[in-house]
C-alpha cells in the first residue's frame, strides 16, 4: 500500500519490458518457422515409412483366405492410393477430430499409448539427465582447474571410452555386472535387469536405476569433454584473471565468475540431450525392458504401426523444437551480450 | 567446511542406506517371484477378478473326474520378446504366435494339436464319428467330456460349442459381392461356412458338413463361454470382438477359462499375469505328464525385447523360461549345467520356392542340379543338431505336406536322392541339359549363359543367412553360381516373389508381368495336422501361387485328398500329390519347384530352478503354455 508518496499510475516501457517483448516475438517466430517444418518433416517421414513397410505383409503369406482382413489394412491406411499422397489422408484424419489413430501394435488409442510411454520413458530420462549434468558440469570444472593431473587423465580416458562404446554394449555390461553379476559375487541384488513391477518407491528405484546410469553415462561421456575445453578457455580469458587479481577466492571466481559463460556449450548439449532422453532411447530401453518411447518406436517399425510411427516421429520433433528454443534463450540469460533478434 | 563435509557424509550414508535397504528388499522379492509366493504383485495387490478364486472352493456342481491338486505352487516366469497387441486372436491384424500361445493356456476347443502336430481330442471324449449322408454331406457326432468346468464354476456344455459358432457365423446383411457382412472378425471362416447344421443335445453335439472338410477337426478351436455373453449370437458377437481384446465380458469381469490358467492383470509394455484355473478339468493331450490342475500357481510372461537381455534375466533368476529367436543367442548358455534346452520339431519349415519361369530353373534338369547339390545333412549337423541332438532328423525335411514328427511323414526327396550333397548327380544333370564348365568353375547353357541365379529372403536373419551361404557353398562346388540377394526390412514378399509383375508372370506362363524379379525364394511355411490349407499355393492362377507351377492332374488329385473321409486314406494322398511338389515323378516338366530344407526347431530354455517342464513348446497354435500344467518348481 502506498502511504507517503505515491507515483502516477502510467504505463512506463522498461528495458525489462523490452526484454519480454523481444523474447515473445523471438518465441512466436520460432514456433511459426517450426510448424511447417514440423508439417515438411512429418510428411517426408510418413512417405518414407510408407515406402518401406507393408502393414499388410503377415497377409500375403494367407491370401486369399484372409482377403477380408488385407482389404480392411488397405482402406485404413489408403494404401491404394499413390504413396505421395498418403500423408494427406493421415493428416485429413489427424486434423478433422480422429486424433491421432489407433496404435495396431500396443493395441490402443495412440494418444493413450504416447501418454503411458512417454511418462515411462521421462521416468528414466529425468534422473539420468540430472545426474548426467551434475557430474559432467563437475567433472568438466575438476579437469579444467587440474589441467593435466592424474585426476585429469582419468577422467579424460574413462570419458573416452564412454564416448567410444556402443550404447547397447554399455548397457548390457552394466546390466551383467549390476544386474546378474553382483548377486553372483558378494549375495545381493540391488538392481533389477529390466522393468518388473516398480509400483512401489524402493522397486521403482531397482528398476530406475541401472537404464538412468546407463543413459547418464552415454551424457557425461560427451559433456565433460565439450565442459572442460570451455572451462579451460574462460579460465584463461582476462576478466577472470582480473578476478583474481582483485583478490576473489578461486572457489568464487571459478563458480560464480567462470562457470556462468563455460556453462553456455552445455546448455546446447543439455538442452538437445534432454529431448533425446524424452524422446526414448531404442536400445537402451530394449535392454532394459522399458516401456518407454523408444521401446515402442521399435516395436511400431517392426509392426509397420504407421500412426503410431508418425505419432512418435511428431513428438521428436515437437521436442526438439522446444528444447532448441530453450536453449536460445537460456544464452541470453548466461549472457547478456547475446541478444534474442 | 566441517558442516559441508558432514552434509556429504550424511548424503552418501543414506544414498548408501537406500541401495542396502533396496538389496535386502531384493532378495526377499526374489525369491518370493522364483518359488513361494510370486503372486504378491499381480494376485495379492491387483485381486484376480472374482471368478478366478471361487472355483476351487465352491464347484458349481461336483465334476465327475475330481480334478487332481496342484503341488509345489510358485509363479512361472517367462522372458519373452514380443507382446500381443491384444488378445483378440481372430482379428486378421493381431495374428501373432504369441497371442495363440498365451490363449492355449486359457481356452480350449473341440480337439487340440499335439507336439507331433497332431491333432487330438480336448474338450471332446474321442474322435467322435463321421457319416457320409445320402446327399453327399457329412455329419460328424461328438461328445464332450464328462465334468467340464469354466473356471467360474459353471458347466462347459455342449450348447457352448453351438453358440460359438453361432457367433462366429452371426452375420449383419451381405457385402457388396452379396457374401454375409459376418459381425465376429475372423479372416478364414473355411469349414465353418459350409456346416447346414450344427444341433446340441445333451454332452452331444452334431454337425453336418455340405461335403466333406477334411480340416474338420481345426475348426471350433477355441469355444468361449456362453453365460457371460449375450444369448443372441449377433450382439454376442460384437461383444466378444471388443471383449477379448483385453480378455473381458460386458459386465467387465474376466472371460472364464476352460484351460489350465486364468487371465489376471495386464501391464502393457512390462508383463501379463496368469494364475491357476483351480476348476480345470486336466489335459488330454498325449504329451502331458499331470492330468490335473497346474503345479504352478500362475505364470508372468515379462516383455523383454532384447534377447540378450533376456538371457541375462535368466541368469538372475528374474525368469524361469526363454524362448528366444534366434537360437543363436542360446548356444553359450545351453553348455550350462544350470540351463536345459527342451526342443522338438516345430510346425514351420523353411523352404527354397523355385520360379518355374526362369530361364534356367524351366529346365527340369537345372532343378534336379539344385537338388542332388545341396546338402541338408551338412545345414543340420552345422547349425542344428548340436543344440537341438536329435529332435530333427539329421538328413533334413523331404516333403511339403507333412513333417518329420508326423507319423504320416514320408522323405520324397531324400527317397528320390535329393539333399545329399551328390555333386556327381548335379554335374551329370546339368551336363544332360546342354551345359558344361566354363573357365570360373561355374556351369554355362550355349543360349542362356552362365548358371547364375539369385535366391533372396527378408535379411537381417542371421541364422537364415548362414544356411544360405552354407547352401552356396555347396552349389559352387557343383558349379552352380548363388548369389544372395536378400532384402532388408520386411517389404520382401510383398515386392519381390509376391509382387503384382512376379504373380502376373506365374499366373500367366510367363506371357505377362515380369518373370525375371526373382529366381529363388526361402521363407517358412506354417505346416499343421492338416495340409490342405498350403496346396491352394499349388493351384494354378493363384495369388499365392508365385512358383508357375499349374498342372490339372495335381489339382484334381488335391481335391480327392480333401474329400476323402478315411484318415489314412487322406494322409496318403497327401503324399501322393506332395510328389509333384518335391520331385519330378508324376510331373517330369514342371514338378520339384520346391525344396524342402528343414523343419526349424521350437525350442524353449529354462533354469535347473524347474524340476520338470512342459514338452511340446510350439505346437502350431500352442507354444511353451500348452503344457503348462507339467511345469513344476524344484524344491
Amino acid at each position: 500500500m502506498c502511504v507517503m508518496v505515491c507515483r502516477p499510475s502510467v504505463p512506463v516501457h522498461t528495458t525489462t519490458d523490452r526484454s519480454v517483448a523481444t523474447l515473445f516475438a523471438y518465441v512466436t517466430r520460432r514456433v511459426l518457422i517450426s510448424v511447417p517444418l514440423l508439417v515438411i518433416a512429418m510428411y517426408l517421414v510418413h512417405v518414407g515409412v510408407s515406402a518401406t513397410v507393408d502393414p499388410r505383409s503377415d497377409f500375403y503369406l494367407c491370401l486369399p483366405r484372409c482377403q477380408e482382413g488385407f482389404d480392411s489394412i488397405t482402406e485404413t491406411y489408403a494404401l491404394d492410393t499413390n504413396i505421395f499422397l498418403r500423408p494427406f489422408t493421415y493428416f485429413a484424419d489427424l486434423f478433422s477430430g480422429d486424433g491421432l489413430g489407433f496404435s495396431s501394435s500396443v493395441g490402443e488409442p495412440v494418444g493413450e499409448v504416447m501418454r503411458t510411454r512417454g511418462w515411462n520413458t521421462a521416468m528414466v530420462a529425468i534422473p539420468a539427465f540430472l545426474l548426467g549434468a551434475v557430474l559432467s558440469l563437475l567433472l568438466s570444472v575438476y579437469s579444467a582447474r587440474r589441467q593435466y593431473s592424474v585426476g585429469d587423465y582419468f577422467f579424460t580416458g574413462l570419458s573416452f571410452i564412454g564416448f567410444a562404446m556402443p550404447s547397447f554394449v554399455l548397457a548390457l555390461i552394466i546390466q551383467v555386472i549390476f544386474g546378474v553379476k553382483l548377486e553372483e559375487w558378494f549375495g545381493i541384488k540391488p538392481f533389477n535387469t529390466g522393468r518388473k513391477t516398480g509400483e512401489n518407491f524402493w522397486e521403482l528405484l531397482r528398476d530406475i536405476t541401472l537404464p538412468a546410469v546407463s543413459l547418464a553415462i552415454l551424457g557425461i561421456a560427451a559433456d565433460s569433454r565439450f565442459g572442460r575445453s570451455s572451462m579451460l578457455e574462460t579460465l584463461n580469458q582476462d576478466y577472470i584473471r582480473t578476478a583474481r587479481a582483485k583478490g576473489l577466492t578461486e572457489r568464487t571466481v571459478v563458480w560464480k565468475h567462470a562457470l556462468r559463460n563455460g556453462l553456455i556449450p552445455l546448455v546446447t548439449l543439455w538442452a538437445l540431450g534432454f529431448s533425446a532422453l524424452l524422446s526414448g532411447s531404442v536400445v537402451t530401453e530394449s535392454i532394459f525392458s522399458w516401456p518407454g518411447i523408444g521401446q515402442t518406436f521399435l516395436r511400431a517399425l517392426g509392426d509397420s504401426d504407421l500412426d503410431l510411427l508418425m505419432a512418435i516421429v511428431m513428438f521428436t520433433g515437437v521436442l526438439t523444437v522446444i528444447f532448441n528454443l530453450i536453449a536460445d534463450v537460456l544464452y541470453g540469460v548466461l549472457d547478456p551480450r547475446i541478444r534474442l533478434g | 567446511m566441517n558442516t559441508t563435509r558432514r552434509s556429504h557424509k550424511l548424503l552418501a550414508m543414506t544414498a548408501a542406506s537406500a541401495l542396502v535397504f533396496a538389496a535386502c528388499g531384493s532378495d526377499d522379492d526374489a525369491a518370493d517371484t522364483v518359488s513361494t509366493e510370486p503372486t504378491e504383485d499381480s494376485v495379492a495387490e491387483e485381486p484376480a477378478e472374482e471368478p478366478a478364486e471361487e472355483p476351487a472352493e465352491e464347484p458349481a456342481e461336483e465334476p465327475a473326474e475330481e480334478p487332481a491338486e496342484g503341488e509345489g505352487g510358485g509363479t512361472l516366469i517367462w522372458a519373452h520378446e514380443q507382446e500381443p497387441g491384444d488378445l483378440h486372436l481372430d482379428d486378421p491384424e493381431n495374428n501373432l504366435s504369441i497371442t495363440s500361445w498365451i490363449r492355449s493356456a486359457m481356452i480350449e476347443g473341440l480337439f487340440g494339436i499335439s507336439g507331433s502336430t497332431e491333432y487330438y481330442p480336448e474338450l471332446l471324449a474321442d474322435d467322435g464319428e463321421l457319416t457320409t449322408n445320402d446327399d453327399g454331406s457329412v455329419t460328424g457326432t461328438f461328445t464332450m467330456r464328462d465334468g467340464l468346468l469354466w473356471s467360474d464354476g459353471d458347466d462347459l456344455t455342449a450348447e457352448d460349442v453351438v453358440w460359438t459358432y453361432n457367433t462366429i457365423m452371426a452375420a449383419d446383411g451381405e457385402t457388396e459381392d452379396g457374401d454375409p457382412n459376418y459381425i465376429y472378425l475372423l479372416g478364414d471362416r473355411t469349414g465353418l461356412d459350409t456346416i447346414t447344421d450344427i444341433s446340441a443335445d445333451g454332452n452331444t453335439i452334431s454337425i453336418t458338413w455340405s461335403a466333406f472338410f477334411a480340416g474338420y477337426k481345426g475348426v471350433l478351436n477355441e469355444v468361449y463361454p456362453m453365460h457371460q455373453f449375450n444369448a443372441d449370437p449377433a450382439v454376442a458377437a460384437a461383444e466378444l470382438n471388443d471383449g477379448l481384446r483385453g480378455w473381458t465380458t460386458p459386465d467387465g469381469s474376466t472371460i472364464a477359462s476352460s484351460g489350465p490358467m486364468i487371465f489376471d492383470s495386464w501391464d502393457k509394455g512390462v508383463q501379463m499375469n496368469l494364475v491357476r484355473n483351480d476348476a480345470y478339468s486336466g489335459s488330454n493331450s498325449p504329451d502331458a505328464k499331470n492330468d490335473g490342475v497346474a503345479f504352478v500357481d500362475g505364470v508372468q510372461i515379462n516383455f523383454v525385447t532384447d534377447t540378450d537381455a533376456q538371457i541375462n534375466a535368466l541368469q538372475a533368476g528374474e525368469a524361469q523360461i526363454v524362448m528366444t529367436q534366434p537360437q543363436l543367442s542360446f548356444e553359450d548358455l545351453a553348455s550350462s549345467d544350470d540351463f536345459t534346452v527342451a526342443s522338438s520339431a516345430g510346425p514351420v519349415f523353411e523352404h527354397w520356392g523355385l520360379n518355374l519361369n526362369n530361364v534356367h530353373l524351366a529346365k527340369p534338369a537345372v532343378r534336379e542340379g539344385l537338388a542332388f547339390a545341396m546338402d541338408k545333412t551338412e545345414v543340420m549337423a552345422g547349425l542344428y543338431t548340436p543344440l537341438f541332438g536329435d529332435s530333427l532328423p539329421a538328413d533334413g525335411l523331404g516333403n511339403t505336406m507333412w513333417l518329420s514328427n508326423q507319423s504320416t511323414y514320408e522323405n520324397h526327396a531324400g527317397d528320390a536322392g535329393y539333399g545329399a550333397g551328390d555333386i556327381a548327380s548335379a554335374q551329370a544333370a546339368l551336363e544332360g541339359a546342354g551345359y558344361a564348365l566354363n573357365g570360373d568353375g561355374i556351369y554355362e547353357h550355349p543360349e542362356d549363359g552362365a548358371l547364375t541365379l539369385r535366391v533372396g529372403t527378408t535379411g537381417g536373419n542371421r541364422l537364415r543367412e548362414i544356411q544360405q551361404e552354407l547352401i552356396q557353398a555347396q552349389m559352387s562346388d557343383a558349379g552352380i553360381d548363388i548369389v544372395i540377394d536378400n532384402v532388408e526390412g520386411g517389404a520382401y514378399f510383398s515386392e519381390v516373389p509376391f509382387s503384382a509383375d512376379a504373380i502376373a508372370c506365374a499366373t500367366s506362363g510367363g506371357a505377362e508381368g515380369n518373370c525375371d524379379i526373382w529366381d529363388i525364394t526361402q521363407f517358412a511355411w506354417v505346416g499343421g495336422p492338416w495340409p490342405g490349407g498350403q496346396i491352394a499355393s499349388y493351384r494354378a492362377g493363384g495369388p499365392n501361387n508365385p512358383y508357375g507351377f499349374a498342372n490339372d492332374a495335381f489339382e484334381a488329385k488335391a481335391d480327392e485328398c480333401d474329400a476323402t473321409v478315411d484318415d489314412v486314406e487322406r494322409a496318403a494322398c497327401y503324399n501322393e500329390i506332395d510328389r509333384y511338389v518335391t520331385t519330378l515323378e508324376l510331373d517330369a516338366e514342371n514338378g520339384l519347384f520346391m525344396l524342402p530344407l528343414t523343419q526349424k526347431p521350437s525350442f524353449y530354455g529354462y533354469t535347473s530352478d524347474l524340476s520338470q517342464a512342459g514338452v511340446a513348446p510350439d505346437a502350431q497354435g500352442s507354444g511353451p503354455l500348452t503344457n503348462v500344467a507339467d511345469f513344476q518348481f524344484a524344491d
